[in-house]
């Protein structure tokens, strides 16, 4: 199995990037990748969008589709885009929106992960952690029309780089100073 | 006297008490700005001995902030041993920050001998400070009902403390926060407490009340903010609040590093990533 998981966000609607992900074009550039899977956190508003196209005759391009609106936890779905051969699981791709904790739970996973910030959305941070972290080679930032191209670079950034990280100590070192210990 | 008076206008009257405000209102604001400045740079006395017990207050402020909190303490190795008491303070309502206190605790707060400690830790609850899409016109009376919420678990006068006896005081030691509102009501309500503890031992040392013993005790209230990882360029409001509240200001990002609230105060550190 080799999965593309999206996710949209569960507050925010983000119909934009759902009509795109379920675009034939979209489907086709997984299909041509390699993926068989595809798995869409649609959000709250996204239901009716998602049903429609499962409903319709539109082509699926071999991919085995599934979605949701919304559950507690999505670690689970996100840990089935890791490789492990003994599920007969392959590097797989996660595409979110630029939710923190999204973002973060991605990174720590070290997998290739496309953030697409939400234009609708006022908060412009958003848009400034894409761009950061795209320009720290964690991440492609991409836009919501151009993400079928963004799979190619997401795919051939160094993830790994992440998990390698040595520990911080920062934290407990000011910790340890603010509480004036005698040595 | 009572000719002075009477000869006083009522404009006159106006104008004396329009001056009095005034100079009332810059003195408090001197005196604020001396003590926050005072207060940020001193640097206290190393007065802790090691394996004595700790008090942590940690703020849980809700889902993603109370995420990066207990992921940062999960990495940071954290040990129970050194820090020996736990607050957690949430929000009403948040059930959700409450239960992940509840797991972080089963699972790192326990001695490494096997044995749980039921009293080891306390989680208490506070009324919201604003709630989502709640008027800003309402919002300063629910703040004030959350600033006074968070004094009383300051000073341990919280319904569900127990601290247990082996701690000399109430106050916590040591406060860590990472927004949103209700962080910048512990730290402002900490900063609180010692300006008035340290005006009281002024007083009583003036008096010759105490000696300087009264002032060689462990540093207390002391508070560490760390800014969120989300936040490259600009702080939050919580970030822009607290710049001269707290005592260690810690950012994620290169170009937070360096600030600081006025001239002569702390300036921020950059401290890498923690959330990861």
């Amino acid at each position: 199995m080799k999965l593309c998981f999206v996710t949209v966000g569960a507050t925010a609607s983000f119909l934009k990037l759902l009509e795109q992900i379920l675009s034939s074009q979209f489907l086709e550039t997984l299909s041509k990748r390699g993926y068989t899977h595809l798995l869409i956190q649609y959000g709250k508003d996204g239901q009716q969008v998602f049903q429609n196209f499962i409903d319709s005759d539109q082509p699926h391009h071999g991919l085995t589709l599934g979605g949701f609106d919304f559950q507690p936890s999505i670690d689970a779905q996100m840990m089935m885009t890791v490789e492990r051969e003994a599920l007969n699981q392959e590097r797989g791709l996660i595409i979110c929106h630029a939710g923190t904790g999204t973002v973060l739970a991605g990174l720590r996973l070290g997998v290739p992960l496309i953030v697409v910030p939400n234009p609708d959305l006022a908060d412009n941070h958003q848009q400034e952690l894409a761009d950061e972290l795209e320009a720290g080679n964690y991440v492609i930032s991409s836009s919501v029309n151009d993400v079928g191209n963004a799979i190619s670079r997401a795919e051939t950034q160094k993830a790994e780089v992440l998990s390698m990280r040595p520990g911080n100590t920062t934290l407990a070192e000011s910790m340890s100073d603010e509480l004036s210990f005698l040595d | 006297m009572s000719f002075f008076l009477a000869s006083l206008s009522f404009w006159d009257l106006l104008l004396w008490c329009v001056a009095l405000a005034i100079t009332l209102g810059v003195g408090i604001l001197i005196v604020l700005f001396l003590s926050l400045t005072i207060s940020q740079n001193i640097i206290p006395p190393k007065r802790r001995s090691r394996g004595s017990p700790t008090h942590l207050l940690v703020v849980l402020g809700s889902g993603g902030h109370t995420a990066e909190m207990l992921y940062m303490l999960e990495h940071m190795n954290f040990d129970p041993q050194i820090y020996t008491y736990r607050t957690y303070l949430v929000s009403s309502g948040d059930n959700f920050s409450a239960d992940k206190a509840k797991d972080f605790e089963a699972q790192y707060g326990q001695n490494s001998q096997g044995y749980a400690h039921n009293n080891n830790y306390t989680i208490v609850t506070v009324p919201r400070a604003r709630r989502v899409h709640q008027s800003y016109l309402t919002a300063p009376f629910s703040t004030l009902q959350c600033f006074w919420a968070c004094l009383n678990v300051l000073c341990g006068r919280h319904p569900d403390q127990k601290l247990p006896k082996e701690y000399s005081s109430f106050y916590p030691d040591l406060i860590l926060a990472n927004g949103p509102a209700t962080a910048v009501c512990v730290v402002a309500g900490a900063k609180l407490i010692r300006f008035f503890l340290c005006l009281a031992k002024c007083v009583a040392l003036c008096l010759g009340l105490r000696t300087l013993s009264s002032f060689t005790s462990a540093p207390k209230l002391r508070a560490i903010y760390i800014e969120s990882w989300a936040r490259v360029s600009s702080l939050s409001t919580s970030g822009v609040l607290l710049l001269p509240l707290a005592d260690r200001f810690l950012v994620q990002w290169p170009a937070q590093a360096g600030r600081r609230a006025w001239w002569g105060m702390k300036r921020t550190e950059y401290a890498g990533w923690l959330v990861i």
